[in-house]
């Protein structure tokens, strides 16, 4: 029976007239929201499938060393241009006179092929998984810490301090998110970042992961600042108020475990979005520097091959909508679990 | 165009340069073969006929269809069939290109003994494309527009001629090159330099001082080129899409520059290379300039093998390594890294579209002398990773951090991303640097960047060897601009150079390959190849007549329909 989580209530409902009734034999016992949604995610198969999907990519971006050392026995950037294979017995040339990579091998080394450097594809899969994840996961969590930090802040005390942030959120909301995001890596990819002590390197991946967490707090801090808007009005805070509680730990100890389920149902599409735009920013030459790969250069470099190794370019553009699609629907599951009624999309 | 933003940034070590050379130049016959990889014939020897139309196609509309102002190849291409210069070059492939003959002067320059007055003389009877006479004086007036026009080509003549320099500072228009003097009725043309020249020849026969009538307004004229002498002329442009030229009826044959077979040759800018190239192949168009490595091209060449050729241009490919930044201020790292380039590895990096080479001076220069045995081992053979593994060892620079800078252009940044791979094999560590390609030279030409390795390349102005020895020349070395980006500095190859240039080219040609072999030696750059220019035309076109010049690459006169 497949039910629709946003509409399929009678479980929950079942649920709870069991558990009133149990609690008229002996005590009460009722169930937290969080069980609750563990309860609904748990029984939409598809966004859990998806959810697994994500961790299962996650692993193999993890074991990427270990393919490239005990497998592929290469590593991400090693150049075999000029080299010939013996493949089955079979001499083949990892780049061809006139410059074409080999295709898959099906075997250890060049599973999937070479590419235009006589790089082993596979390899660099793998690797760009990991550094497409790791910018991803890392943008997303200080999105996240920034949109709750400024958001609360404009929130909580409105007025000026509102003023001033909610118009720093509209300037960066006016700048198409790309177009800002190409023009700061351009910017950074030749001398780096340094400010005072923080210094990073222009092939740091920490440059992208910024950019990325930067211009995406705007989807996130917007509505926590409405959700802290009527949080603040809310008795509980105005009883930790009556109290004697400070604004700080008004903000710490009664609204932020509040934002949690807006924070959680925002998380997995932001990380979406943020997988997304790193591979736009490397295809354009702004996100993850040479030689590290990332599936949006591996993609960009690809496409002087598109019909004589159409693999280049396919096997990274599957592994991105695999990722995203994963991460969409279980970020749908999520959203359908822990707020059934929210309706959360990203404006661009 | 990357070529063109060199060209730009070249300028004023060129000229810095070419104060210091003596004596007037000319042709020699020291130069090799033109290395043509492909088919064609080692003169045009048109067997197409004469009329009809043809459809080109271009990579990009040209910069300019000014000749005062176009400073890229495509616009080259055009111009030089539609305004010819005083001096030229002869159309024909090989050394003999090379050479310098008259155009619409009688006879090459009468040159005073100190080498400082040129005395040319106007062919009689020479019309423009209106036909309108050609004057002598219309010369000072074709590099006043250049002048006046701030063009790219400007410096050519401010740092050669007298008076060129406060023509330029006086800003007016309408005012006098001191240098320059000009009788109409006697047709003759007195130039006086400021010092003596080898180059400044060479200068007379770029597309800068293709004629233009007197009258030519002091403003871009794209959108209606002026009138000129030569095969072709240019009746309509539509500016960025396409323009078309036609058979100059007014153009006297002249020795060594033939007439135009075709009637009139439409130009379109395509924006896909792809679709280009498959045109060509469909016949829907019958040339296409600047076809890219790519699968269409391999296509192309698979399935008209007979409408394909590769073109050698006179280019040089090299990784400059900056003797002045640790580790590569020790001449045993840059000899290591010579040691492990794999130049095999890098043709098939440029698809096969690039002739390894041992030598800086490419085989169609004058000067040239092919560097046997390399003392880095066979370019077409394997490098010799180990030993350089074995040199970096014992420089005892193992470990040590290298910025290693490119540009994002295609292919560049491969390349360089090769140079890393190797830098890392050979027990450096390399950090990636990739620039815009807009800015890029200018990037590793500013002392402050401290690039201590990258990718450098060099297409020739004009065929003399200086015009590549001054990007390893001592005192070619600014601050900022720079274009020996290696800082070479070695006195001994300076003070080579400083005799080489005092000499008659015919007779500096073997201390140029001198300097060739002692840099190469030295190790203190890493030249890699030469890159080659696929041709490919339709079926309806004569392929075998159509010319590529050593220097002025497509020749459109020598284009025909096939008989």
């Amino acid at each position: 029976m497949t039910t629709d989580p946003l509409t399929d209530y009678s479980s929950d409902a079942e649920t709870s007239f069991e558990e009133l009734g149990s609690s008229e034999a002996g005590r009460t016992h009722g169930l937290g929201p969080w069980h609750l949604a563990w309860r609904r995610l748990r029984r939409n198969r598809t966004a859990l499938a998806f959810g697994l999907l994500f961790l299962a990519l996650i692993a193999v971006a993890l074991l990427a060393p270990v393919y490239a050392d005990h497998v592929a026995n290469t590593t991400q950037n090693r150049q075999r241009i000029a080299d010939t294979l013996n493949i089955g017995g079979k001499e083949v040339q990892v780049v061809s006179f006139d410059g074409v990579p080999t295709g898959p091998t099906w075997h250890s080394q060049y599973f999937i092929g070479a590419d235009g450097n006589g790089r082993d594809v596979m390899v660099r899969l793998l690797y760009g998984a990991r550094n497409s994840l790791f910018i991803g996961i890392f943008a997303t969590l200080l999105t996240t810490f920034l949109a709750v930090v400024f958001g609360t802040l404009a929130g909580y005390f409105r007025g000026v301090t509102d003023a001033v942030v909610s118009r720093a959120l509209d300037v960066l909301w006016a700048f198409p998110v790309l177009l800002l995001g190409v023009a700061l890596g351009v910017a950074l990819a030749t001398g780096g970042l340094h400010i005072g002590p923080i210094s990073i390197e222009n092939n740091s991946l920490w440059i992208p992961t910024l950019i990325i967490g930067v211009v995406n707090t705007v989807y996130l801090a917007r509505p926590v600042r409405g959700q802290v808007l009527s949080l603040r009005e809310r008795e509980f805070v105005e009883a930790a108020r009556a109290q004697g509680a400070g604004a700080l730990r008004i903000m710490f100890s009664e609204l932020a475990p509040n934002l949690i389920t807006t924070v959680l149902v925002f998380f997995p599409i932001l990380l979406a979005n943020a997988v997304l735009l790193e591979a736009a920013l490397s295809f354009l030459g702004a996100g993850v520097q040479p030689p590290n790969p990332s599936w949006g250069t591996m993609i960009s470099d690809g496409l002087r091959f598109i019909v004589s190794a159409p693999l280049l370019t396919i096997a990274p553009g599957l592994m991105l909508v695999l990722t995203v699609l994963s991460l969409n629907i279980f970020g749908e599951g999520v959203r359908d679990a822990v707020d059934p009624r929210a309706r959360v999309r990203l404006e661009h | 165009m990357q070529v063109f933003s060199r060209r730009l940034f070249g300028l004023l070590s060129v000229l810095i340069a070419a104060v210091a050379i003596a004596a007037c130049g000319g042709g020699n016959d020291n130069s090799n073969d033109s290395g043509d990889s492909g088919g064609g014939s080692a003169e045009s020897t048109p067997a197409g006929r004469d009329g009809g139309e043809a459809t080109f196609a271009y990579a990009s509309f040209p910069d300019y269809l000014d000749p005062a102002l176009s400073y890229t190849v495509a616009g080259w291409q055009a111009l030089a069939d539609t305004n010819l210069p005083l001096l030229t070059y002869k159309r024909v492939k090989g050394e003999e290109g090379a050479k310098l003959i008259p155009a619409l002067a009688e006879a090459m320059p009468e040159v005073s003994s100190d080498g400082t007055t040129y005395t040319l003389t106007l062919r009689d009877g020479l019309k423009y494309s209106d036909g309108s006479p050609v004057k002598a004086n219309d010369f000072e007036h074709t590099i006043k527009r250049v002048i006046n026009l701030e063009s790219g080509g400007s410096s050519f003549f401010t740092g050669n001629i007298v008076g060129a320099e406060e023509y330029e500072k006086a800003g007016k228009a309408k005012g006098d090159i001191s240098g320059i003097t000009a009788d109409d009725a006697t047709r003759k043309i007195t130039i006086k330099i400021k010092q003596p020249s080898g180059q400044f020849p060479f200068i007379l026969a770029m597309d800068f001082a293709g004629l233009v009538p007197g009258d030519t307004p002091f403003s871009n004229e794209t959108k209606s080129p002026p009138p000129g002498v030569g095969p072709f002329k240019i009746t309509s442009v539509a500016t960025g899409r396409s323009f078309v030229m036609e058979k100059n009826a007014n153009y006297p044959e002249i020795e060594g520059l033939p007439a135009a077979h075709l009637d009139k040759i439409t130009i379109n800018a395509v924006t896909q290379d792809s679709r280009a190239i498959t045109d060509v192949l469909q016949n829907k168009a019958d040339y296409y300039d600047e076809p890219p490595s790519s699968d269409a091209l391999r296509e192309f060449r698979a399935q008209a093998p007979e409408r394909y050729r590769g073109e050698v241009t006179n280019s040089t490919y090299y990784y400059f390594l900056n003797t002045r930044v640790k580790p590569f201020d020790n001449p045993q790292v840059r000899q290591a890294v010579n040691f492990a380039i794999d130049k095999r590895a890098l043709q098939r990096l440029f698809g096969g579209l690039l002739t390894p080479s041992c030598n800086f001076l490419p085989p169609g220069m004058q000067g040239y002398q092919k560097i046997d045995p390399c003392p880095y081992g066979d370019p077409k053979a394997a490098p010799d990773v180990a030993k350089a593994k074995q040199m970096i060892q014992q420089a005892g620079v193992a470990g040590q951090s290298v910025t290693v800078y490119g540009n994002d252009e295609e292919l560049t940044r491969n390349v360089t991303e090769y140079l890393a791979s190797v830098l890392t094999e050979i027990g450096l560590k390399p950090q990636l640097r990739i620039v815009n390609g807009d800015v890029y030279f200018q990037t590793i030409g500013n002392q402050d960047t401290k690039a201590a390795a990258g990718f450098a390349n060099w297409f020739q102005d004009y065929p003399h060897p200086y015009n590549f020895m001054f990007l390893i020349d001592g005192k070619s070395i600014q601050d900022t601009n720079n274009q020996n980006f290696g800082n070479v500095d070695d006195p001994k190859i300076n003070s080579m150079l400083a005799a080489a240039n005092k000499k008659d080219i015919s007779e500096a040609a073997p201390d140029y390959a001198a300097v060739d072999k002692q840099l190469v030696t030295n190790g203190d750059i890493v030249p890699y190849g030469n890159r080659v220019l696929p041709f490919i035309m339709s079926n309806r076109m004569d392929f075998q007549s159509a010319l590529f010049h050593p220097v002025l690459q497509a020749v459109y006169s020598t284009f025909a329909l096939k008989g």
